[in-house]
């Protein structure tokens, strides 16, 4: 997939006091890029602003594409299976039978889902599980654009590694274009091409980094030294 | 749970068994020195008045109240379902249903039964069922606009990212958002229900529990009204505590 997916462009957005000032930013075609910043400095309204969950009131945002979006804390509907809460969309879209019960079982394998654990209610299934099923909820739908926030937070090791092996096949086999909001570097360094690092609020996009061709230990560095410069330029470092 | 805080809870549970014991002995103990007064009949004299009864003569008129209150309530319940619904969208049924509610909440049990009986006829079978409906639907009627309003909004947007329609958002995410507010609103609703349509059945009916309490004490039968209205104490409490008690904590565990 090549050109760019999402543009992001001089979006400003406020909530009593600014939160996101002049941030411009885009996605390649089958590209993972990663947004990274201070606790609390806008990342997740910059990544509802992606989805079109929120508005921005000043710049655009353009998709090419239709949008998948994983939430932090998962969202499942309590009183439904994890099968029921995957197959949410493709119901609302219309598509049933066959092609539901297809679509459902092919994404959900895709991200390690078993069937015994798509029968299970949300309360009854693990972290990494319950992660599964919002991921698999969000790829039935075919997006061409995947944003995730926060995927690793609250995930045992096993279950972020689990994750993690389910993301990368994902993107190997379909090139997926992949936004990723979170503050875990040391999970979110090996999978993303590129990152964006915002300042402390209101964010501002301070540097671009190009990753493709860092081995981790290099990634690392370049965006602790790049978050360090900017905590001690805003005086919070 | 440490061995310390696993005493204390039971020492809680005892204390507050204990509590409910008491509760009964004082009223029994009211009842009795009121007896001894010789205005009322004691319970010895109630209870053996109770047991001459036929099951044939009570079974009837405690289905007649159940029947009432259960159709008055459900009547109540499907129009609080239905301004619920439209008072989420539309402003103009919120305000209505709000200032419907203050009115029917102004008004009492013995207004509605009487303008209902001169309305419809002593003989007629609607006005139990009718002042039922009216007197819980203030009550059903908030609380089914408070539960309805009492969604997750972060499901209601994982919903609408997967191309939810409105509607979908009502079934798919209000409605069994609301389902423990409901069942703790039925069954308080249903428990007044009860209450009511025996008031409503005293001024016009001819059957149930209120119905024979009334037909009691037109013939000065002490013990036939006290009777009467033990088998009304042990409907509700049989309906609150085998029922609709386990069912409520039921619906509870829907949103876990």
């Amino acid at each position: 997939m090549a050109g760019v997916m999402l543009e992001v462009s001089s979006v400003y957005k406020s909530f009593s006091e600014p939160v996101l000032v002049d941030v411009s930013l885009h996605l390649n075609g089958g590209e993972v890029l990663g947004i990274v910043g201070p606790n609390g400095c806008g990342k997740t309204t910059l990544l509802r602003i992606m989805a079109g969950l929120e508005s921005p009131d000043k710049g655009s945002v353009r998709r090419e594409g239709k949008v998948g979006i994983v939430f932090q804390e998962d969202r499942l509907l309590p009183w439904k299976t994890l099968w029921e809460n995957v197959a949410l969309g493709l119901k609302y879209h219309g598509i049933r039978g066959e092609e539901l019960t297809k679509r459902v079982r092919d994404y959900s394998s895709m991200v390690g889902l078993t069937d015994s654990d798509l029968s299970l209610h949300p309360r009854k299934a693990s972290g990494g599980t319950r992660r599964k099923a919002a991921l698999a909820r969000a790829l039935v739908l075919e997006p061409e654009i995947l944003l995730l926030d926060e995927p690793f937070t609250g995930l045992d090791v096993k279950a972020r590694t689990s994750l993690r092996e389910a993301l990368n096949w994902i993107w190997d086999e379909y090139g997926l274009s992949t936004v990723i909001v979170s503050h875990q570097l040391e999970e979110l360094l090996p999978l993303a091409d590129r990152v964006y690092v915002l300042t402390p609020k209101p964010a501002r996009v301070a540097e671009e980094i190009d990753l493709r061709g860092m081995d981790l230990e290099r990634r690392l560095e370049r965006v602790k030294e790049a978050l360090l410069r900017i905590l001690s330029r805003s005086g919070t470092g | 749970m440490t061995r310390g805080g696993k005493e204390a809870s039971r020492g809680h549970e005892i204390a507050f068994r204990a509590g409910r014991i008491l509760a009964s002995l004082f009223v029994l103990a009211i009842w009795i020195s009121a007896s001894a007064t010789g205005m009322l009949p004691g319970p010895v004299e109630v209870v053996a008045y109770l047991l001459s009864m036929e099951p044939e003569e009570v079974a009837p008129q405690v289905l007649k109240t159940l029947y009432n209150s259960i159709t008055g309530f459900s009547l109540s319940f499907l129009a609080s379902m239905v301004l619920g619904l439209l008072s989420h969208r539309l402003p103009l049924i919120k305000g209505f249903s709000e200032a419907l509610s203050e009115i029917f909440n102004s008004t009492s049990a013995l207004v509605w039964s009487l303008v209902l009986v001169a309305t419809l006829g002593v003989l007629s079978p609607l006005p139990p069922i009718l002042v039922v409906a009216a007197v819980t639907l203030p009550h059903v009627l908030t609380a089914t606009v408070s539960a309805l309003s009492s969604a997750d909004p972060g499901l209601l947007e994982a919903v609408r990212s997967v191309g939810a329609k409105p509607s979908d958002e009502f079934f798919e995410v209000i409605l069994p958002s609301s389902v423990p507010l409901l069942a703790s609103a039925s069954r308080v609703g249903l428990g007044t229900a009860l209450r009511i349509s025996v008031v409503a059945e005293a001024f016009g009916s001819s059957g149930g529990v209120g119905y024979m309490i009334i037909r009691s004490y037109n013939l000065a039968d002490a013990s036939g009204v006290l009777a009467w209205s033990l088998v009304l104490i042990a409907l509700v409490l049989g309906l609150d505590q085998l029922v609709l008690k386990p069912l409520e904590r039921r619906a509870r565990r829907w949103l876990e």
